[in-house]
């Protein structure tokens, strides 16, 4: 009997990456038996073939890389592909994906290979999400971790001098609610999605991002990489600048002389 | 100047040299990208990764004029292609502005002219609209001003075509 859910991770960062975080929410969300796995090398593959063949669903929870899947997913959908036509797998698949800028249509052409992939494999396309503003997201649910622990810290301080914990609290729900307003949309369309994974439902495809204007979210995205160049360096060494092969490390290029 | 970057394989890149000023064989052997950002926020335009495809973007920046050659895969590229695509994103630099209406990265290179897809394999009707798609929303997101998709039969009749 085929019975629950297998989300898979495929951003290749370790740790802390915006798609981690959704798979995680998504997981929370969906009922019955369900699995996070992390698809980020070719050793990865053997455990996420091994549980999708008991598997009902899969949730494929990725990054947007140039308009498409991150490379290193392609390979394992090849597997994936040739898995399921051999053992007659019949999946419902599903994605979330998010990206980098603010308009989550960007990740149209994600779907659309996604939706072939399933063509091909003789599985059923279930529909996704997209979600635009990923990075900010992911820096909003971090900070907000990060403030949480420091608000606890605060309260207990005051406990101990017999202050009132009212005010930490206080300035912590309101950064918690603004994230919830900027997240509205995802929120709402997470829910959505897993309702018809839960039933087994075509879910459509259906874009959302964070609810910032453009020119405001540009500001903020400048102003976010400006502090991290300034951190790591970045910024004294030709940040913007047409830099040229240094030779020292040329690719494995040739062409007409 | 004319890029290529293909999956063809060695003995045709070496009949593709005389078609273009730079030819990128994109064979499967190299890492994929990390998604650390430190080719834009630690060290501009090189990747972390100290391989053949660490500066990559610098050589193609020099370019004006790209063209892909892969296999189709799901109306996408080939895991190879699309991996020196993905480490290649120092072409542009960390700050945004519009661009086709829509938020991308300014360019470090500027505007450049044609990017040309040629695709082979076996098609479905979806995959060849998912391919102008993809070829479309990468122009604009690499800053160039005309795109074209053609499709192949196969490896052979693309190469020619390229
Ligand atoms: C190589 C590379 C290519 C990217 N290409 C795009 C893109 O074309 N459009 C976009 O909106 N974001 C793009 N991004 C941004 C990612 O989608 C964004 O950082 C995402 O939140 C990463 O998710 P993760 O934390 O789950 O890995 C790209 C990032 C990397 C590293």
């Amino acid at each position: 009997m085929m019975s629950g859910t297998v989300l898979i991770n495929c951003s290749p960062k370790r740790r802390l990456s915006a798609s981690g975080f959704l798979a995680r929410c998504a997981a929370g969300l969906i009922r019955g038996e369900k699995r996070v796995l992390q698809l980020r090398t070719p050793a990865d593959h053997p455990a996420i073939l091994e549980a999708i063949r008991t598997a009902e669903k899969v949730v494929f929870v990725t990054p947007l890389y140039v308009d498409s899947l991150p490379s290193h997913v392609l390979p394992f959908m090849q597997k994936m592909e040739a898995c399921c036509r051999e053992n007659r797998l019949r999946l419902k698949v599903y994605a979330i994906a998010n990206n980098g800028f603010i308009e989550g249509r960007q990740n149209e052409p994600l779907m659309r290979v996604m939706e072939n992939f399933c063509a091909r494999s003789g599985l059923t396309w279930c529909g996704g999400l997209g979600i635009g503003g990923g990075v900010m997201l992911n820096v909003e649910r971090i900070m907000l971790t990060v403030l949480l622990g420091l608000t606890a810290l605060n309260v207990v301080l005051r406990a101990a001098q017999g202050e009132s914990p009212w005010e930490p609290l206080r300035s912590f729900a309101v950064s918690a609610g603004e994230l919830l307003l900027l997240a509205c949309g995802i929120i709402a369309l997470m829910l959505r999605l897993a309702y018809h994974v839960n039933r087994g439902t075509d879910a459509g495809k259906r874009y959302t991002r964070i609810m910032v204007p453009s020119f405001l979210f540009i500001l903020f995205a400048d102003i976010f990489f400006t502090v991290v160049s300034v951190l790591q360096g970045g910024i004294f060494r030709g940040w913007l600048s047409r830099l040229k092969p240094t030779g020292g490390c040329e690719p494995a290029v040739s062409g007409k002389q | 100047m004319k890029a290529i970057i293909h999956d063809l394989g060695t003995e045709q890149n070496m009949r593709l040299r005389a078609a273009a000023d730079l030819v990128i064989c994109a064979d499967g052997r190299y890492a994929p990208c990390q998604g650390c950002f430190r080719c834009w926020t630690r060290h501009p335009a090189a990747c972390v990764l100290k391989d053949e495809l660490r500066e990559v973007c610098r050589v193609l920046g020099m370019c004006e004029d790209m063209t892909v050659v892969t296999a189709n895969l799901y109306g996408g590229y080939s895991p190879a292609v699309k991996n020196l695509l993905d480490r290649s994103i120092g072409l542009s630099t960390p700050l945004s502005t519009y661009r086709g209406g829509q938020m991308h990265h300014t360019l470090r290179y500027g505007r450049k002219g044609r990017f040309h897809v040629i695709a082979y394999g076996t098609f479905t009707e979806a995959e060849k609209q998912a391919l102008r798609l993809m070829a479309e929303s990468n122009a604009v997101n690499m800053g160039f001003r005309e795109h074209s998709v053609a499709f192949c039969a196969d490896a052979e009749e693309a190469g020619g075509q390229a």
